[in-house]
């Protein structure tokens, strides 16, 4: 039984790449004060994951189409950001006007909601076998 | 003519509803015959059918996926002509019992006298 597929392991890829060019623009603008790098990195930063969340589903989905409302997806992402952030902190790449408390009051907000998209995921789960809709399994 | 038009129409139409489902069933049979690749299910299906079901590769190889997952099929690697091994695929007994059980019930029914009787066969 497959939950980890390619275009998961690529979305993964891409968004922790993503994640640390957001870092670094976000970190570069703060310590040389050029506000508009940070905003317009956020911004870019959030157009790109969800491009790039919907490219990846789209062909995951013609791949396998895994019935899970989008968890997968959504946990690759929570990991993947939260991870490069502490270790931008860890490693010291963080602008001097940046502080950590952020990452983790974010980390754990975030957590609550992906929390609850898992009960919902957990929820969707009797309309499935091995994870796949009971109604989209045979051709 | 007008009608032989409107003929062809509504069995083209009853055909397109009828095969839907129908991919299932012939991937089963093929490898009821034997264990086989994708392109070998994929002429066992077309030759077969006499034509009548057809698929593309990449809907072939979602529905083998698809089972895989339920595990009604399973595979195995085997050295091809070139290039890298194949995926030999064939039915896990759950798939076997899943084949047996849904013949048994939409199947076998056509083979009584009576309904053969009444397809003029």
């Amino acid at each position: 039984m497959k939950i980890i597929t390619p275009n998961l392991l690529k979305f993964a890829g891409t968004s922790f790449v993503l994640t640390a060019i957001f870092r670094f623009c976000l970190s570069y603008g703060l310590e040389n004060k050029i506000l508009l790098l940070s905003v317009t990195s956020a911004v870019l930063y959030g157009i790109t994951m969800f491009s790039a969340g919907w490219f990846f589903g789209k062909r995951d989905w013609m791949y396998l189409p895994i019935y899970d409302v989008g968890f997968r997806f959504h946990l690759a992402t929570y990991l993947t950001h939260n991870a490069v952030s502490e270790l931008w902190f860890i490693l010291g790449f963080n602008s001097r006007y940046e502080i950590i408390d952020p990452i983790h009051i974010t980390a754990v907000i975030w957590g609550i909601l992906l929390f609850i998209h898992f009960l919902f995921f957990l929820w969707t789960r009797k309309n499935t076998i091995n994870h796949l809709d009971k109604d989209d399994l045979f051709e | 003519m007008k009608k032989e038009k409107k003929l062809q129409e509504l069995l083209d139409s009853w055909e397109e509803t009828y095969k839907k489902g129908q991919l299932t069933l012939w991937i089963f049979l093929a490898l009821q015959e034997d264990r086989k690749y994708v392109d070998e299910i994929k002429d066992f299906v077309v030759t077969k059918s006499g034509g009548a079901i057809t698929c593309e590769e990449q809907s072939l190889y979602r529905a083998l996926r698809k089972y895989e997952q339920i595990d009604v099929l399973d595979f195995e690697l085997r050295k091809g002509n070139k290039g890298p091994d194949r995926k030999y695929y064939f039915l896990t007994d759950l798939g076997q019992e899943l084949f047996s059980l849904f013949v048994k019930r939409n199947i076998k029914l056509f083979y009584s006298d009576e309904i053969k009787n009444l397809l003029n066969l």
